[in-house]
């Protein structure tokens, strides 16, 4: 499968994906999927903005990390988004170490407005594959 | 009609709060990865899925994260949020197909802050199966008004 094994991973490697323009239709959606309570009009609920900046990461030239397990989140809400406001995210990976099947990969990811501004921050914590053990993954 | 919300005075360290269930379904998956763009194969190919450790299509971390930020809701009076602060999330189990998810929710801290109209509340969240497998864990801050 085509992706970054562990091995392929690299430290201290930044990422900057493509932006995504928040809008009302990806507010209505999440709520709809969510059933979480419309926050003020015009607002972006908090973990929206956390949703879109992961999808952003399949749309760089690189390929993806082979993630085997999403093992934890450290994230802080810096600034709240507007309906309208368009964000991309940077990434910087921090941290890789091995484990019998796969790795422990940390990436800390910061998501950008229009402004430049930091709107959200935090760091990820996966389990990634090794690129032997491909078949069972 | 006022929308009943719980400002910070209202919140007492150590309530707890259970949620409803609420079963994670293909077309939560379906949705939520077009929503978000996270068409990774854990949640999107069921054929390499069936060979994979988990035997299936697994729901997306983020979108059991988004559930029970919902399912909060549907398990107390509303808080006087004014914003998320931030989490501590521990991804601990898959969720699959089928399964049943709740949270179980205990406030764990209060602490005013400089702007003196609002407060931090600190709640620990456990999200259970229906096997009352713990799925994901972990602390959330939400800033909360204070009573006007």
């Amino acid at each position: 499968m085509r992706g970054t094994y562990f091995e392929d991973v690299v430290v201290d490697k930044v990422q900057v994906t493509p932006a995504i323009t928040v809008t009302e239709t990806h507010v209505g959606m999440y709520l709809g999927i969510t059933r979480e309570l419309p926050a003020a009009t015009g607002g972006v609920p908090d973990v929206l903005p956390l949703c879109l900046v992961v999808g952003l990461g399949w749309r760089v030239t690189e390929p993806p990390l082979v993630v085997l397990a999403f093992v934890k989140l450290d994230w802080h809400v810096v600034k709240d988004l507007r309906v309208g406001d368009t964000v991309h995210s940077r990434s910087r990976i921090v941290s890789k170490r091995p484990m019998r099947d796969g790795g422990l990969v940390v990436e800390e990811r910061t998501v950008v407005d229009q402004r430049g501004e930091v709107v959200q921050q935090g760091q990820f914590t996966y389990i990634v594959a090794k690129r032997t053990k491909e078949a069972t993954a | 009609m006022t929308e009943q919300r719980r400002y910070f005075d209202e919140i007492a360290l150590g309530e707890e709060y259970e949620s409803p269930g609420r079963t994670v379904t293909e077309a939560d998956i379906v949705m939520f990865a077009g929503l978000s763009g996270d068409y990774n194969v854990l949640h999107t190919d069921a054929q390499f899925m069936k060979q994979s450790v988990f035997g299936e299509r697994i729901a997306h971390g983020l979108l059991c994260l988004a559930i029970q930020s919902g399912l909060f809701s549907r398990a107390t009076t509303p808080y006087a949020t004014l914003s998320f602060a931030g989490l501590r999330w521990k991804f601990k189990a898959p969720v699959k197909i089928g399964d049943t998810i709740r949270l179980a929710a205990k406030v764990t801290g209060k602490k005013d802050l400089a702007e003196p109209d609002r407060g931090l509340v600190t709640l620990q969240r456990t999200v259970l199966n229906q096997r009352d497998e713990i799925v994901q864990e972990g602390e959330t801050d939400l800033i909360v008004e204070k009573h006007p």
